[in-house]
């Protein structure tokens, strides 16, 4: 009975102009993407045009005015829109500001865990036999330590600062990179195209740069998505307990641990950035879910 | 004779982004008693929708427009659905294209004959009896511990018995059998045919019977349909149609595929391929118009009404159009011949090849399977050899280790008089491409035409700068017989004929003095078939190409090679010139495999009457 489904070069399009096009084509039509994409971008505008932007100096305290609500609250202040905390700081601007640490750590850690996990992926899956073994013995061990006691010890080990913040990161979540594109790779690599390449002689590198890689690129792009997500959280994980940016520097962690102990006279101060980085993480979850679908051909197959 | 099945007039049409598309026109056909009605068409023709319709599971989009379809007397459109389901199973059976997909995985085959007992409603207490005496009829040994196993533990052949044990156990009124022997292998398939022509006879079943093979069909059958993009263009007794056809399209349809005795004739193909739905709306008329040798001008526009030429017989084209298409008289061909005096272009000196598992705990058991034996043979410059066999007889890993995808175990193998080397396969011998089997697989899905077929030049030797290879890739295109439109697609954007013809090309734009082409040609309809044999020929005939040709289809070797050898399980059982081989086979094996094959006359009795194989009826 299969035979009898219409196949799908039944509806050949006329002449789209390349594959990637026709992805993005796809992309923008998924609702997922859009929203999603939407949330990033506005959230990258804040970080970039942070001073522009933010009505109040971060650093700037109105000792008169601590503690204010926000301004659609009963004492709020038009000055401080989303009001002030303990220490008199405008906690709008503080969410701003926060924006340019959370995404620089986001994004710089997502770079350099899917340059380190997908280099190893591409080896271990390409080259298959010893040098397999020995990288998924390694992932396999990297994993069987739980993640957030392996970054705080990295953080201990290496001390505070945004770059050692970043470097853990990278060191615990590079694994994830590594497992699932590999499996990835290893399905491409036995497909007959890459057989063809090695007859018309091309070299290894050649092979795993032209043909392998674009073909799991897809998936890279969608990983790296949700590992900026993950690199924000785990990012305000360690500015909550102090070990990021030092305390001058707003971050979306700091902010609500320096919140929590007027918790109950001040809720604003913890709820806000709580959902600012809600709002971040759920943004890039959407993007990366969306482009998981809209890039992969198998799925795109399935909606059509 | 009462009829059991009964279409009259019944269009389907498929509504697709608010366009109505008649993807079924006006079938007519009746199907009697006891009787078996094939239907014949290529992939696209419209021939497994009908069996859709009898099974009242239409797509969503399609529905039957016009016509009624009659089971028994009932009217099939106008049954509820709980009705119609009732008829499945019980009165109305189905054997499918892909027995181990057809059974679940994870259940026993005794689990799923006794819940189809279940369903057809036959008590519990004359389940086993029943299921141990259907599986004996056909003819799976040891059935009591058959019911035991687990599809996978079964091979293909006996899934397909399984499941036709099942189709029968109800005493249904009708069997509709999907390609039921597509997925086999030929000598399977000649036990499966003969099975189901049994059991057809012992229940007196009406049975429709879908192919993509004319040929089988002429065998099987008593009456044929053969259906083109949604079209009936002729039915009539199977010997009718098989020996006087007259449908432009069933003639080229039983031209294409090569013959297995006789003069050896150039393959007439037919231009472009079968349209897609998306292209029936433009096709008013006559849908073989477009692609048909003796069309007028009115054929595209007006569709004419069956004609009666004989005793059941009609088809639907003019009179005039008969006399056109000759397939006659077409040009007796050559084979191809080695160079003399050359040396040999590849040698295999006592090749084994074995791959080594390991099992049992950590491994350490560690045994041996043997692909290829022991093989030693030669290719001579300039000749195309095929290489036959089942599969599983290591054909695939003898086309790896001429091109070096594969290391041999042990023995020598010498290609234009230098040993292969071992170690790294790229970069030492582009002079020998594989072309492979499945396109789909084999071409990057991200890289156009014109970047697939020129992919050798990026390398290497053969290396030319990016301004030089559009007319490099256009020379390919033509060599291939693709039209220059096609360099900027992309695999996704052709047919699969064209997509292997792309592969053809990429293995020729390396310049390669031998080709291996593996199964090739297996997974294209024979219209196509017909054009990338033709092409091959010609590819050895203009550049001294030499060739290797691996098929199972012995119609097709006999038509392109000059010599074959004949594998089975591992081991190269018997070599010689084709048409020696043919006429005077010396092995048990080829002879067997000869016979196996439905045979072009269609008056000759097969399948014959076979040994009970104990290689298919005994479980692995």
């Amino acid at each position: 009975m299969s035979s009898s489904i219409p196949s799908s070069g039944a509806f050949k399009a006329a002449r789209p102009p390349s594959a990637l096009a026709e992805a993005l084509r796809q992309a923008i039509r998924s609702p997922r993407v859009v929203i999603g994409g939407s949330i990033v971008i506005a959230m990258v505008i804040c970080a970039v045009f942070a001073p522009q932007i933010a009505p109040n100096d971060p650093a700037n305290q109105d000792l008169l005015n601590m503690l204010l609500p926000p301004m659609w609250a009963e004492g709020g202040s038009i000055d401080y829109p989303f009001g002030t905390d303990s220490l008199g700081r405008c906690i709008l601007s503080q969410m701003i500001y926060g924006a340019r640490v959370a995404l620089f750590v986001g994004f710089v850690a997502a770079i350099g865990a899917t340059l380190l996990g997908t280099t190893l992926a591409l080896l271990a899956g390409y080259f298959g036999g010893w040098i397999d073994r020995a990288i998924s013995h390694l992932v396999d061990l990297w994993m069987s330590l739980p993640p957030v006691v392996l970054s705080v010890t990295l953080m201990v080990g290496f001390g505070t600062g945004v770059g050692n913040v970043i470097l853990s990161i990278v060191l615990v979540d590079w694994t994830r990179f590594c497992r699932v594109v590999r499996s990835e790779v290893m399905v491409v690599s036995r497909k007959d195209f890459v057989a063809a390449a090695k007859l018309l002689g091309f070299g290894n590198i050649r092979i795993i740069l032209r043909e392998i890689l674009p073909s799991v690129a897809p998936l890279i792009i969608t990983l790296f998505t949700l590992q900026v997500g993950i690199g924000i959280i785990v990012e305000a994980i360690l500015s909550f307990v102090g070990l990021s940016v030092p305390a001058n520097v707003p971050a979306w962690g700091q902010m609500i641990a320096q919140a929590r102990n007027y918790m109950y006279q001040a809720p604003w101060g913890i709820i806000l950035p709580i959902i600012a980085m809600f709002i971040t993480v759920l943004g890039f979850n959407l993007l990366g879910e969306g482009l998981r679908v809209t890039l992969d051909p198998r799925l795109r197959k399935r909606n059509i | 004779m009462t009829a059991v099945l009964s279409f009259d007039d019944v269009t389907v049409t498929a509504r697709m982004s608010g366009r109505k598309i008649d993807v079924l026109r006006n079938i007519s056909f009746e199907l009697g008693q006891g009787d078996i009605v094939g239907l014949v068409g290529e992939s696209g023709a419209g021939k497994s929708m009908i069996g859709r319709v009898i099974s009242g599971l239409l797509p969503d989009n399609f529905s039957v427009s016009a016509g009624t379809v009659s089971f028994d007397g009932m009217n099939l459109e106008t049954l509820g659905k709980a009705e119609r389901r009732a008829l499945l199973g019980r009165r109305i059976a189905f054997i499918p294209q892909e027995p181990l997909s057809a059974l679940n995985p994870v259940r026993t085959i005794g689990s799923q004959f006794a819940e189809h007992l279940r369903h057809i409603g036959i008590e519990r207490s004359r389940h086993r009896a029943l299921m141990i005496e259907r599986l004996k009829q056909v003819q799976l040994r040891n059935a009591e511990e058959a019911l035991l196993r687990y599809p996978h533990e079964l091979s293909g052949g006996q899934c397909q018995r399984v499941l036709i044990a099942m189709a029968f156990a109800g005493e249904p009124a009708l069997v509709v059998a999907d390609e039921p022997t597509t997925a086999l292998d030929v000598m399977t398939q000649a036990h499966i045919v003969r099975l189901i022509a049994e059991q057809q006879q012992v229940h007196r079943t009406a049975l429709l019977f879908i192919t993509h093979d004319l040929r089988l069909a002429g065998h099987v059958c008593r009456k044929v349909g053969v259906m083109y993009a949604g079209d009936m263009v002729e039915f009539g007794p199977a010997s009718a149609v098989l020996k006087a056809p007259s449908h432009p399209y069933t003639k080229s349809l039983l031209a294409a595929n090569p013959d297995l005795t006789g003069p050896r004739r150039v393959l007439p193909a037919l231009s472009d391929h079968m349209p897609g739905l998306a292209s029936f709306a433009g096709l008013a008329g006559c849908r073989f118009a477009p692609r048909c040798a003796v069309k007028d001008q009115d054929c595209a526009s007006t569709r004419l009404p069956p004609r009666q030429i004989g005793e059941g017989h009609w088809v639907r084209c003019s009179e005039r159009c008969e006399a056109g298409v000759n397939t006659e008289s077409r040009e007796v061909i050559s084979v191809p011949a080695a160079v003399a005096g050359a040396p040999a272009a590849v040698a295999f000196d006592r090749v084994r090849l074995s791959y080594h598992a390991s099992r049992g705990f950590m491994g350490l058991q560690r045994s041996r399977f043997d692909a290829v034996k022991s093989a030693t043979f030669q290719v001579q410059e300039g000749e195309i050899l095929g290489i036959v066999g089942e599969s599983g007889s290591g054909k695939t890993s003898i086309g790896r280790l001429i091109v070096g995808l594969e290391k041999p175990s042990e023995g020598t193998i010498r290609v234009h008089g230098e040993e292969r080397a071992s170690g790294a396969v790229y970069l030492t011998h582009r002079d020998t491409q594989l072309i492979f089997q499945d396109p789909q697989s084999a071409l990057n899905p991200r890289r156009s035409v014109m970047r697939l077929v020129t992919q050798a030049l990026e390398v290497g030797e053969n290396y030319a700068p990016e301004s030089e290879r559009r007319a490099v890739a256009e020379a390919l295109l033509r060599d291939t017989g693709l039209p220059p439109d096609c360099l900027d697609r992309f695999p996704s954007q052709l047919s699969g004929g064209q997509r292997q013809r792309v592969n053809i090309g990429r293995a020729l734009g390396a310049r390669p003095k031998l080709i291996v082409a593996d199964e090739i040609v297996s997974g294209l309809d024979v219209s196509v078939q017909a054009h990338i044999l033709n092409c091959l020929l010609d590819l050895n005939r203009k550049h001294r190409l030499t060739m290797v040709f691996i098929s199972h289809d012995l119609a097709v070797v006999r038509y392109l090679c000059s010599r074959i050898l004949m594998m089975h399980a591992g081991d190269i059982v018997e070599e010689g010139p084709t048409e020696a081989v043919f006429s005077n086979p010396q092995h048990p094996y080829t002879k067997a495999l000869l016979e196996a094959v439905p045979p072009d006359n269609a008056d000759k009795p097969w399948p014959p009457v076979l040994e009970a194989d104990p290689a298919m009826g005994a479980l692995r």
